[in-house]
């Protein structure tokens, strides 16, 4: 799991600026209701509340002004609770819900653009579609289940089958292709449905809250295998979750949704360590900070250690760390040792993290 | 302070417990007092017996032979007085149809006098017992009626009183107001009513007689006036000329033309005539310029059962019967295959063979016109929210037309025979297809279908790969139910000579012939058994 994070993280890092991201979402508004239109003018002029807005409209307010991109690779996770508008974004890159306002590329092509035959192919090519609620064929087996979508592109049934029975094996599911849906546990269908998702080879996999519905041990066990499938096949991935713990685990960036607004964009240390908000912060409290935080963030300058009276001899004989150590490392070192962590960067001394620091990191103050 | 607490632990908690019992009675004495205040409040007058009894069955202690004696006596009397409808209409209706049996006595015995008069020996008889028997009625239907009052009052007012404590403006304690009402009531029912039950009621064709006399000018009595408005048909208003003749006759290059000759009859007529011959006439003209559209739906559903009939009827009995079997064997398994085994063995030895195919041809026409036709339809109905804003009340009104009622469209205008009585048993047994189609489609979840097309599904991907297997057992319901209302359409159909096996029930009741109809009867509904178990099970395997 471990390895997988890294790798999305350092994907992420990398990625060169100037490469065009692969879902860019711009100014999207979805306001549902029969008077939409007038409504999106006249919170736009007035700045209208969602209360407001059902008052006087009757309209409701699911997505507002949001803008992002989503990078080649990336696992981009969108985190609110229920009735943030996330579930509801997430649908317009499929384009299955219309926007009121606002653009969305998928490679750089217009989705609102595309006529019903170009959307289809779209969605049957390029976007995998993972659900809460699994939404298997229930009389279909698994493996016709997995195949669906390469069966409505009408590839034939022996390449189907072969496509698909590779899937089974890429999710572990080895030996169900052909029992049905409902022989399997939550577990094994989420995984079903994972198949499904990939079965075409999709560059992009939209996740609604996939894991959602099982409990907590299963879930944990699919994060970390999606975790690994994902470093592997480097699918750029839009994670919806209502759960901060889920989402840091699997984000390489998250965006955080209230009402419909995306309240703050980052990697998960950005949002731990500096939420944008009290909504934010109250989320963030819970958290443990013990891999989100690392050395950079704790440590202290060398000169402003020395001057507090402490002395600088001997750093050679400290525990030694780089400055993307996280706390988990610092603190293994740290125990049963008298010396505060040296912090290196090529040789150099950068950094002194001591035992208060480290305390004062796990308490996030 | 310091030496109480000193004493026996046992000692204070029993003082502790004392007090609270002693409490919890003054709570619950307070809540008893509050209680009655509010019986009180409701009853009125008589509170306090109101406010025993009440409590007596709040505890459930209300013995069963309690009677509300006010109730008992004073009947709906009491239930006005108290602002009970519903014991004031139950006690007014026994009380009324008390007394008109009391009138009924005295009819009959004026008739019995007359008899007597007249010397009927057997007429006197017969009023005699008529006379002996209404007056029984009437002692019964009134002490019956009184004690039912009786017991009902304290219980129904009861009720009342827990929906008072819900809704303040429920009625509550004693009105004269409300006595006003209940006495313009009885005015208004009872003397005419009473009236009605001492009288013989004049015949509706009497009464015509009158109103044309009438019309003429001639004196009429005022009791045959009186009657023949208030306890007879109720009298015509509306008075129409007689619609004109239309005759259809073919020129000489075989064309229709139409010909319309003003009505010679002088006399009006009334509503119903006058719109019966104006329907009959539409139907006329219809088949006179459109018979080619009913002559085509004719031959296209003759060519259909001919095509069935060949099968069934023309296939020798030992090759139809052996399909039979296989088909209940393979579907349903070995038990209905005994069941249908027996079935055609019955229809063997009794001489229904042919007769039973030609039953089982019609249904099996009807069933596949269902289905052609149904199937579509029920999808519109169930993915549109404008198919079903326009099916369904049409289909609502179809399920209540008695299964009669579809004859005559089919004979208007396809006359009789076998094509009408298949489209007679179709337009019967159309509606459960549509309905359960559409149940099925409604019923596949909105997330699957989202699934399906956020996989790129079109429209028609999302229709044949997703909702019709997912609505199959619905769809499958739906045929059965075709096949089994075809069935019981089909024997009805007979009577517009559809044949088969109804044929011989109907000829059997026109001709008294208890036995034989029986027998048909049994043989229908043996089929009708085979069927429903072989669809049944074959549904039950396939799902």
């Amino acid at each position: 799991m471990q390895s997988g994070k890294d790798n999305t993280m350092t994907v992420d890092a990398t990625a060169p600026p100037d490469v065009s991201p692969v879902i860019q979402v711009r100014d999207v508004w979805k306001i549902f209701g029969d008077r939409s239109a007038e409504a999106l003018e006249a919170i736009r002029k007035e700045n209208l509340s969602k209360a407001e807005v059902l008052d006087r409209f009757e309209a409701v307010v699911g997505v507002r002004e949001v803008s992002f991109d989503v990078h080649e690779s990336e696992i981009f996770c969108i985190m609110g609770l229920s009735g943030s508008g996330k579930s509801t974004l997430v649908r317009h890159i499929n384009r299955l819900i219309e926007p009121t306002h606002g653009e969305i590329k998928v490679g750089g092509v217009d989705v609102g653009g595309l006529n019903a035959k170009e959307l289809r192919l779209l969605r049957a090519d390029r976007i995998g579609m993972v659900f809460q609620n699994m939404a298997l064929l229930p009389h279909r087996t698994v493996r016709d289940n997995i195949g669906f979508a390469l069966e409505l592109r009408n590839v034939d049934a022996f390449t189907r089958m072969q496509l698909s029975d590779k899937v089974i094996e890429t999710v572990s599911l080895q030996g169900y292709g052909d029992r049905m849906p409902a022989e399997l546990s939550g577990g094994m269908q989420q995984r079903v449905g994972l198949a499904r998702a990939l079965a075409a080879d999709p560059e992009i996999l939209l996740m609604d809250e996939p894991f959602s519905a099982l409990d907590p041990l299963i879930r944990r066990g699919l994060q970390d295998e999606f975790l690994e499938l994902s470093a592997v096949m480097g699918k750029t991935t839009l994670f919806i979750t209502h759960d901060l713990d889920e989402a840091i685990r699997m984000g390489s960036r998250i965006a955080i949704m209230k009402d419909g607004v995306i309240v703050q964009i980052g990697t998960p240390e950005d949002i731990v360590t500096s939420p944008a908000d009290d909504y934010v912060a109250d989320f963030v409290q819970g958290i443990s900070r013990l891999k989100l935080v690392f050395a950079h963030t704790v440590m202290q300058d060398p000169e402003q250690y020395s001057q507090q009276g402490h002395s600088l001899e001997g750093t050679e004989t400290w525990p030694e760390a780089s400055p993307e150590a996280d706390l988990d490392s610092l603190i293994s070192m740290a125990v049963n040792r008298e010396q505060p962590v040296a912090i290196r960067e090529d040789g150099k001394l950068v950094g002194v993290v001591t035992k208060d620091a480290l305390l004062r990191g796990i308490q996030g103050e | 302070m310091s030496t109480s607490s000193e004493s026996t632990t046992q000692e204070t908690e029993s003082l502790a417990e004392v007090a609270a019992a002693q409490k919890e009675a003054q709570a619950s004495g307070a809540a008893d007092r509050e209680v009655n205040r509010a019986f009180a409040t409701f009853a009125e007058q008589n509170e306090e017996y109101y406010s025993r009894t009440f409590l007596k069955i709040q505890q459930s202690k209300l013995p069963f032979l309690h009677f509300n004696k006010a109730a008992l006596v004073g009947s709906f009397v009491w239930a006005a007085l108290r602002g009970n409808w519903l014991l004031f209409w139950i006690g007014f209706a026994t009380d009324m149809m008390a007394a008109a049996n009391l009138g009924l006595v005295y009819r009959f015995s004026v008739a019995k006098a007359a008899a007597i008069e007249a010397d009927k020996s057997f007429l006197i008889e017969r009023f005699s017992n008529w006379t002996m028997l209404h007056l029984l009625a009437a002692v019964l239907l009134f002490v019956i009626g009184r004690l039912l009052i009786g017991w009902l009052a304290d219980r129904f007012y009861y009720r009342q009183y827990s929906a008072w404590r819900i809704n303040p403006k429920v009625n509550s304690g004693v009105s004269k107001s409300r006595w006003m009402v209940a006495a313009l009531i009885v005015v208004l029912v009872a003397p005419l009513t009473l009236y009605r039950s001492t009288q013989e009621a004049p015949e509706a064709r009497a009464c015509i007689k009158v109103a044309r006399a009438m019309q003429d000018g001639k004196p009429v009595d005022f009791k045959s006036r009186f009657d023949c408005l208030t306890i007879s048909e109720v009298p015509t208003v509306v008075w129409l000329k007689r619609p004109p003749q239309f005759s259809f006759p073919r020129a000489e290059d075989g064309t229709r033309t139409m010909v319309v000759k003003e009505s010679t009859a002088k006399r009006p007529v009334n509503l119903n005539v006058w719109l019966s011959e104006v329907i009959d006439q539409r139907i006329d003209y219809a088949k006179a310029f459109y018979g080619y559209i009913f002559d085509g739906i004719t031959k296209w559903l003759r060519t259909l059962l001919n095509a069935i009939e060949a099968v069934f009827v023309g296939t020798p009995w030992l090759v139809t019967a052996g399909l039979f079997l296989l088909i209940a064997f393979h579907f349903a398994g070995p038990r209905v295959a005994i069941f249908t085994a027996a079935t055609l063995i019955y229809l063997g030895i009794f001489g229904f063979w042919q007769t039973a195919m030609s039953t089982v041809s019609i249904v099996i026409a009807s069933t596949i016109i269902c289905v052609v036709v149904g199937l579509p339809l029920g999808v519109w109905v169930g993915k549109s929210r404008r198919g079903s804003a326009i099916v369904t009340p049409i289909l609502d009104v179809m399920q209540t037309i008695p299964s009669f009622v579809y004859l005559l469209p089919a004979v208007a205008f396809f006359s009789i025979g076998k094509p009408p009585g298949i489209l007679a048993t179709v337009i019967f047994s159309m509606p459960p297809m549509v309905r359960l189609t559409a149940l099925g489609i409604k019923q596949v979840p909105e997330s699957t279908k989202e699934a399906a097309l956020a996989f790129g599904a079109s429209p028609r991907q999302l229709l044949t790969r997703v909702e019709l297997p997912l609505a199959t057992p619905s769809i499958m319901a739906g045929v059965n139910q075709v096949v089994m209302m075809s069935l019981s359409m089909a024997v009805i159909a007979a009577i517009i000579g559809a044949g088969g096996l109804g044929f011989i029930v109907v000829d059997a009741l026109g001709q008294s012939q208890v036995g034989r109809g029986m027998l048909a009867g049994i043989a229908i509904a043996l089929i009708a058994m085979v069927i429903d178990r072989i669809v049944q099970r074959a549904n039950r395997s396939g799902s």
